[in-house]
């Protein structure tokens, strides 16, 4: 259960892979876990996202990614678009689907439930949403790693007459998760917002969470009802402290304001780019490189006051 | 296309579509508020016009007391002594089951067109864009199931006749298209607040006309900078924002991440 990144990516991503990754934009999104398959250079991999931010972009921009289905990639005001993630279906060097914020959640809730499809009223119905395909119909049914279609219309059963848009449920084979809190046994607490994160882990084949403390099992068990994932959910306990940097982290870190307009500013030249990639990834051999390289002293001013954040943090553009 | 000299030494563009839009949201209101221009224009009402206006956000952040400005729907800021911050399905529920309890929704877009049709998705081809955006984000469940204000730049090429890409349903093709769609028939767009004025949707035709110019700004500009015909008939010039609102905006953003 508890292993090295490195370990833990090598042994349970594979090329080709769904994956689906925790957090929202900037909050609580599994840098290093990410760091470390660009690191091991995954290929092909496939993502059901919904809330991407950064880390999803930079998975794009090393090349990792073959297939996006999507309903949202940035990093907040800190660049309104992913640059890569544009760069990369602008020049047709990704397969991509949208979705939107809402039915994505959704969809990933009825995977953890194990539904056979998800129906909603209201969504995406009459929009290009719904009538432009990213991924052609003939792929969808010919690719066993995606749904038969990116949805149906169909009519409700108990009201007939009412549209009804039918959703597939994704196929997820990896999760990443960080959280606050894990257990040497794989039992794992998320202190803040949980986004879709319980829901990925219940839906994804393998799981690897990666933590901000590597706790005792009793201190999370005496308090049962607050732990989002039992142990008999996670393959992987990773511990990396800093391990969502430079996205937030309730409890624990605020974002990193330089790093992000840092990562906005790369993403805009190809050469500054894979320079980037250079020394903050490759070049590294593992998180506790990252943590040196960004520096302890920088890291400990992002530590987060009575508010959950650092009040009156610069947030100037450098 | 400038703001009147005079004008444009006391506020930028930016701040007066952000003061605009800040005044959308009356005290009470119950409103969703996405990443981007209406982030700061919620936290500017709940300062000023608005203390008691409950803001939510797709993340699950229900009615934060915002203090400083919030870079992203997800950031902390967004939450101080929230009353709730749900898992992300749930907020489904205010869409799907309580959207009588929403009064507005706020979108961003990249081109409309004249009955509030919104992309925010690409330009261009769908499958080879010329550019490419983040996508729907909430947009298209807000803008399907509850009333919404638009954010948007005033440009020729952004207020379209026919969006390239349609993220969120407006009022379709006119009085009658929701009803067609099968979509919720009195909810589409009210406002839409631009770097020129605010424009709103008649009643009966549901297509756009120009309520409110900016101080400075002719309704002849923003005909020009409009590529449909915009009935500019009824348009009075919007109330100049006060000196204190100014103020606060300003030490709101004092790091310029929005103005």
């Amino acid at each position: 259960m508890l292993m090295s990144c490195k370990e833990a990516i090598d042994k349970f991503v594979n090329d080709g892979d769904t994956l689906a990754i925790g957090g929202f934009t900037t909050n609580r999104k599994p840098y290093g876990l990410v760091h470390e398959i660009v690191r091991q250079r995954k290929r092909g991999l496939y993502i059901e996202g919904s809330g991407a931010g950064g880390e999803t972009d930079l998975l794009i921009g090393a090349g990792c990614v073959k297939l996006l289905i999507n309903a949202y990639l940035s990093n907040g005001a800190f660049g309104n678009i992913g640059r890569r993630f544009r760069r990369a279906v602008e020049r047709g060097e990704l397969e991509f689907d949208d979705y939107s914020l809402d039915v994505q959640p959704l969809r990933f809730h009825a995977a953890a439930l194990g539904m056979p499809f998800m129906p909603v009223r209201y969504l995406l119905m009459g929009s290009d949403l719904e009538k432009k395909w990213g991924i052609p119909a003939e792929r969808y049914r010919q690719d066993p790693k995606l749904p038969t279609a990116k949805l149906k219309i169909g009519e409700d059963p108990f009201s007939p007459g009412e549209k009804v848009v039918y959703l597939p449920v994704p196929k997820i084979d990896v999760a990443l998760i960080h959280v606050q809190k894990a257990a040497f046994d794989g039992t794992a607490r998320i202190e803040g917002p949980v986004f879709v994160d319980d829901d990925l882990a219940m839906a994804a084949r393998h799981v690897i969470i990666s933590c901000e403390e590597l706790v005792d099992p009793e201190e999370l068990r005496r308090e049962p009802w607050l732990n989002q994932i039992p142990l008999i959910i996670p393959d992987a306990v990773v511990h990396l402290p800093f391990g969502a940097h430079p996205s937030q982290c309730v409890n624990y870190y605020d974002y990193d304001p330089e790093m992000m307009y840092l990562y906005e500013n790369v993403c805009q030249d190809d050469s500054l780019y894979e320079n980037f990639l250079q020394e903050y990834v490759y070049s590294l051999e593992a998180h506790r490189d990252y943590v040196e390289k960004i520096g302890r002293v920088r890291l400990d001013g992002f530590r987060v006051d009575e508010k959950n954040y650092v009040q009156n943090l610069s947030r100037r553009r450098s | 296309m400038n703001l009147g000299e005079l004008e444009k030494k006391k506020y930028t563009r930016r701040e007066i579509m952000a003061v605009a839009l800040a005044r959308q949201i009356k005290d009470g209101m119950v409103c969703i508020a996405g990443t981007g221009l209406p982030l700061i224009g919620a936290t500017l009402a709940k300062l000023t016009f608005a203390p008691n206006a409950v803001i939510l956000s797709e993340t699950g952040i229900i009615d934060g007391r915002l203090e400083e400005l919030p870079t992203g729907v997800s950031d902390t800021r967004f939450a101080y002594m929230a009353s709730a911050w749900w898992p992300r399905y749930r907020y489904c529920g205010f869409l799907l089951r309580m959207a009588e309890k929403i009064d507005l929704g706020f979108l961003g877009g990249a081109q409309i067109d004249p009955y509030g049709n919104l992309n925010s998705t690409c330009i261009g081809d769908y499958h080879s864009p010329k550019a490419r955006f983040t996508g729907s984000g909430g947009a298209n469940g807000i803008a399907t199931n509850v009333n919404t204000a638009i954010i948007m730049r005033h440009e020729k090429r952004r207020f379209v006749e026919k969006v390239d890409y349609m993220t969120s349903p407006g009022w379709l093709d006119g009085p009658d298209g929701r009803r067609k769609a099968g979509l919720p028939e009195n909810k589409g767009p009210v406002a839409v607040v631009t770097t020129l004025g605010v424009m709103r949707f008649g009643e009966e035709s549901r297509r756009m006309y120009l309520s409110e110019y900016y101080p400075g700004i002719t309704p002849a500009e923003i005909q020009a900078q409009t590529g449909f015909c915009i009935d500019v008939s009824g348009a009075v010039e919007a109330e100049k924002p006060g000196e204190d609102v100014l103020g606060i905006l300003r030490q709101l953003d004092r790091d310029h991440i929005y103005i």
